[in-house]
């Protein structure tokens, strides 16, 4: 493996990005981030700005008043990059989808392109860390 | 001539290593666990056996990424200021001693020299975020700014007034000159001006996380936010080495006792600028300028009385 691939690996800053819903699942993201689960031992950081970012963690339904801004944050996080999309909301619309709602998209993946997925409501912050690495393992083949 | 390639390589590292102690120091004081030194043997095929050298990982990482760079800002400017301020805090590792060998520090005038470079390298951290548009960017410089003339000043004070007092603006003969009252004065200025100029914690309002985006580097990404990495690991050494070097006797001994002092002070240093960075909250801008202006004044004062003494 080459170096630059086992730096891929070895840190992935993670931004996150939060699209309407709870807010249940953002408080997960931060238990695993916390001394708990502490994900710093494997190089995994928080970033707040999306240019320095490599993993883009989507919470909460897409709701219609977000979606330019969404768009728009994907598209300033530099390439490679790779998305994961936390909680049921995230995933395809959670309780809140409904195909007369006026206000909600759904699903994300018809506007981000979204690698990995992590259902639960709210998951667990090891399922949270799972997601993570998965969406590591698929940065490492990126170009 | 070996020393000064032999000192690229150990600033490098002994600038990695730096960085490394003052993020598993802060993750341990605050009961995390931090970046692993021995990694768990079932991970060890995924995630690589230690991660001593963490910061290099992100620097690589951040060379192979896409650099983005925006419409709104200077690009001359946004783009060449990082490798100059690089270039900068580069330079100066030649002009400090590292424990007992003198390198480039016994030549005229040295401690201009370094003094210039230091300031230059962290000017250029100033201009490239001004130039890159972005609001963020330039709430983030401003107090950057105000914050580097504040530090700046007891920086300059205490390396002049070691000048004055023993009489020499060469580094290497202020460093092998007999310790007095004046080192300790004059080095507790220097430690002021440290943190500010590191943005330890209470002094980190200029990079505010998550208050102001990223603070001066918001738009900076890949290869540049790289170089500025790169500068930050060169600008630790600097500074730790230099405050070794001038403030402690460290360069009368001989290089086998030397070298193991040098490493056992920084890291002790390394450690107490860990225990204020988790210990602090983040002050205001005008409340770090009071504070230096109030500590300044008073170290100031005794230092000119230990000048007379």
């Amino acid at each position: 493996m080459s170096l630059l691939k086992k730096s891929r690996i070895y840190s992935p800053w993670l931004y996150h990005l939060h699209c309407g819903g709870c807010n249940g699942c953002d408080i997960e993201i931060l238990a695993a981030l916390s001394p708990r689960f502490d994900v710093e031992r494997f190089g995994i950081q928080l970033v707040t700005s999306p240019r320095h970012a490599d993993i883009l963690l989507i919470t909460g339904p897409m709701t219609k008043q977000i979606l330019p801004m969404a768009k728009r944050v994907y598209e300033q996080v530099p390439e490679p990059k790779v998305v994961v999309a936390i909680g049921s909301c995230a995933c395809g619309g959670g309780i809140f989808y409904d195909q007369e709602n006026y206000a909600i998209i759904g699903i994300p993946n018809s506007v981000i392109p979204i690698d990995v997925y992590v259902p639960g409501c709210p998951p667990k912050p090891e399922a949270i860390i799972n997601g993570i690495i998965q969406g590591i393992l698929k940065l490492s083949k990126k170009s | 001539m070996i020393e000064l390639l032999l000192i690229i390589f150990i600033s490098f590292f002994l600038g990695l290593f730096y960085s490394f102690l003052i993020r598993k120091f802060s993750a341990r004081l605050q009961w995390r666990i931090g970046p692993l030194i021995f990694m768990y043997k079932d991970l060890r095929s995924i995630m690589g056996i230690t991660r001593i050298i963490q910061p290099l990982y992100d620097i690589i990482k951040l060379f192979g990424k896409r650099t983005i760079i925006p419409e709104s800002s200077r690009k001359r400017l946004f783009i060449y200021s990082p490798y100059i301020s690089l270039i900068f805090a580069f330079t100066s590792i030649f002009f400090i001693p590292f424990s007992s060998i003198p390198l480039l520090s016994n030549i005229p005038y040295s401690i201009v020299i370094v003094s210039y470079l230091l300031i230059g390298s962290l000017l250029f951290m100033i201009i490239g975020p001004i130039a890159s548009g972005s609001p963020w960017a330039f709430i983030g410089v401003r107090r950057e700014a105000e914050l580097f003339l504040v530090a700046e000043f007891s920086f300059i004070i205490s390396l002049f007034s070691m000048a004055i007092s023993k009489n020499s603006l060469i580094i290497w003969e202020i460093s092998t000159k007999e310790f007095n009252l004046i080192n300790i004065t004059a080095g507790l200025l220097m430690f002021t001006s440290i943190l500010g100029k590191l943005h330890i914690k209470p002094f980190d309002m200029s990079e505010a996380e998550a208050e102001i985006v990223a603070g001066p580097y918001t738009e900076y990404s890949g290869k540049l936010l790289g170089i500025y990495y790169l500068t930050k690991i060169f600008l630790i050494y600097d500074f730790i080495a230099l405050f070794i070097s001038i403030f402690t006797p460290i360069n009368t001994l001989p290089i086998y006792l030397s070298i193991p002092l040098f490493l056992i002070i920084s890291i002790f240093i390394i450690f107490i600028l860990s225990i204020i960075h988790v210990l602090n909250p983040r002050y205001r801008i005008k409340n770090a300028l009071i504070w230096y202006i109030k500590i300044i004044s008073i170290l100031c004062l005794i230092n000119i009385i230990a000048m007379v003494i």
